[in-house]
């Protein structure tokens, strides 16, 4: 009699993790620390959810001139940053106020956007679509265009049971896409897990990293999360930075640190994009005024680096690019999603 | 974060306290009653503040949540728009004779920085800041002369949901009844918007749209906005 209970419950439990998403469990890389909030806990990540976020990312009907999507901007190539454009273009010409980063490890930060402005990767993706400088969509006519259009309801579905279509639904899926982008399969990394190593000069960069850069963008993410200023003044576009979401004083130009992993894929840099080269910005910090006000004191000490420094500096930045990640077919347009991770 | 997580730690306690000591409930009426110069909100009439301003308003919405006598209180969450709702239900359990009515205007800060919402939480109804995110607790819209924007448009959006400069505000209302009372009538007097704890000028400040100190000061007259006509 218990035998067949078994069998019986076996069956319905079989029966119903059929139909209902597969789970997608999230990897925290070997070695990485957990993420400091789990941006999945009222959202479990599924192939099916993260399969609709990603079609809805590609999707250009998620603007106003139907054109216009997520990943114009956040191009797969270039690990989701705008490749070499200072400000990326939205809707009918317009322009964003600051530089498109990459899109990778978010799980890991606490806020989003170069100002901290974002407190949860969820309502991230209502600044682009109703900004009108982004894709400048109503919300309104966004979930109205995806009721009509036949691929959404079935895809809903699957990610969450029934074919409503909400806001709520549209930001979590969105986040599960996005959330679940994990770059960290540079050499740098085949490195650290001791199946790769460095050749000298980029041992030697990897040293000057560790005296000068690592106390900000720290090891494993390259960046602390935090907010510093690194001597940058204020752009034509008056843009305060951190300031605008605390009103402090004391937060004034002080920007969200960048993370230098994949750094090679995201040109230009910094907030506005005002450095095309990591030449460029390597040589900015060995010339930094130290007088500064805003500086963060961190840099008031002067960074001194030979040519011969510079170069192996930039060898080891160049070992942050992860090909693996700008080749993974998961995060590709197209439905390919295998995940092995 | 970790505010939000006491926050929330705060919240489920109540709520499962809450859940013990559940006396009969029944469903309470609160009707809204919107006025300036005493006369009923209209989008069509002017108004003259306090500060000898005169205005007409275009939009009047806030949230409400906790609403409850003295105790006892309902964790859901409305939002009020003076020209669409004339009143809202909640269930609530019989009240006592006396004592006070009491809510939040505002929602509560775990809601802001826990992701996606829904139902009156959904950004879909404009209260929400995608720049600086958390909701408009309360939102003011209208045309005055006297406001220096180049359309004569002016513009509160109260919100902010931590530290000092919160927007959230308790409100306590002192009420006498019948402990069968199942109507209640609440004077929203918008008069008491522009003069209270602090003065909001039409001329000097046509904007607000940020959390900050005069959000926050703004938020400081909410408690004068509402009181109970006894029936
Ligand atoms: C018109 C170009 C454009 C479009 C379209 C766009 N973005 Fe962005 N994205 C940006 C810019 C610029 C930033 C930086 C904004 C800032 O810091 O103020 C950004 C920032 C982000 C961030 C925060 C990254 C971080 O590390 O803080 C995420 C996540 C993101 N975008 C996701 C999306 C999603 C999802 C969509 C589609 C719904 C989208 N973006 C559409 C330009 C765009
Ligand atoms: C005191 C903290 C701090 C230190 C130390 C520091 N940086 Fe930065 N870095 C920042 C901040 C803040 C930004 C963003 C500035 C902005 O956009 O306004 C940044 C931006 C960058 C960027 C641009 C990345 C992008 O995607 O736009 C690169 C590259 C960079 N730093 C490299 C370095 C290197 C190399 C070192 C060591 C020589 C270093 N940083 C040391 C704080 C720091």
């Amino acid at each position: 009699m218990a035998g067949i209970l078994f069998l019986v419950l076996l069956f319905f439990t079989g029966a119903y993790e059929k139909y209902g998403p597969t789970p997608l469990p999230f990897v925290v890389p070997k070695g990485w620390p957990q993420p400091p909030t789990n941006i999945f806990a009222s959202n479990p990540s599924t192939r099916e959810g993260f399969l609709l976020g990603k079609t809805l990312f590609y999707d250009g009907n998620l603007s106003r001139d139907s054109i216009t999507s997520c990943a114009s901007c956040h191009q797969y190539f270039a690990a989701f940053s705008t490749f070499e454009h200072s400000f990326s273009h939205g809707i009918e010409n317009r322009f964003t106020q600051r530089n498109a980063p990459g899109l990778f490890n978010l799980a890991w930060k606490t806020s989003y956007h170069w100002d901290g402005g974002v407190n949860h990767l969820e309502v991230q993706a209502l600044g682009p679509i109703t900004d009108t400088n982004e894709m400048g969509e109503t919300l309104d006519n966004l979930l109205l265009k995806l009721r009509n259009n036949p691929q959404y309801p079935p895809l809903f579905k699957a990610a969450f049971g029934d074919t409503a279509i909400t806001t709520k639904r549209l930001l979590k899926a969105l986040a599960q896409f996005t959330g679940n982008l994990v770059s960290a399969g540079s050499k740098y990394d085949q490195v650290k897990n001791g199946k790769d190593s460095f050749l000298p000069y980029e041992q030697k960069g990897y040293e000057i990293y560790k005296q000068y850069c690592s106390s900000c963008h720290s090891e494993p993410l390259f960046t602390n999360d935090k907010f510093s200023n690194n001597g940058l003044g204020l752009n034509k576009l008056n843009d305060l930075g951190r300031k605008r979401i605390t009103g402090l004083s004391r937060d004034s130009l002080q920007f969200k640190i960048p993370s230098l992993r994949n750094l090679k894929l995201t040109p230009p840099y910094m907030h506005d994009g005002s450095m095309g080269y990591i030449t460029q910005v390597i040589n900015y910090y060995t010339v930094i005024d130290s007088s500064l006000p805003q500086l963060d004191p961190i840099l008031k000490k002067p960074i001194r680096l030979s040519e011969r420094n510079k170069a192996e500096l930039l060898a080891f930045l160049f070992t942050l690019t992860d090909t693996s990640f700008t080749k993974n077919k998961n995060y590709a347009p197209g439905e390919h999603i295998i995940f092995r991770h | 974060m970790n505010k939000c997580l006491t926050t929330f730690i705060a919240l489920f306690m109540f709520t499962s306290y809450k859940a013990q000591s559940q006396p009969d409930m029944q469903k309470i009426v609160i009707h809204f009653k919107h006025v300036a110069n005493g006369k009923s909100l209209h989008p069509d009439s002017v108004y003259q503040n306090p500060l000898g301003e005169t205005y007409s308003v275009k939009k009047l919405k806030y949230y409400l949540s906790n609403l409850g006598f003295n105790k006892q209180v309902n964790t859901n969450i409305s939002l009020i728009d003076a020209f669409a709702t004339d009143s809202i239900k909640i269930m609530l359990p019989y009240p006592a004779k006396k004592g006070t009515f009491n809510f939040q205007l505002g929602v509560d800060s775990i809601y802001n920085c826990s992701g996606a919402q829904e139902g009156v939480l959904d950004p879909l109804n404009g209260m929400f800041w995608t720049w600086n995110t958390g909701y408009i607790n309360f939102k003011l819209e209208g045309q005055s002369d006297y406001a220096t924007t180049k359309t004569k448009h002016f513009e509160y959006h109260i919100g902010g949901y931590t530290g000092k400069n919160k927007t959230m505000r308790q409100i306590r209302l002192p009420y006498a009844g019948t402990d069968r009372t199942t109507q209640l009538y609440i004077l929203v007097n918008l008069d008491n918007f522009w003069k209270g704890q602090s003065d909001i000028k039409i001329s000097t400040t046509p904007v607000i749209n940020s959390p900050g100190a005069i959000a926050k000061s703004a938020a400081d007259n909410f408690s004068g906005l509402f009181s109970i006509i006894q029936q």
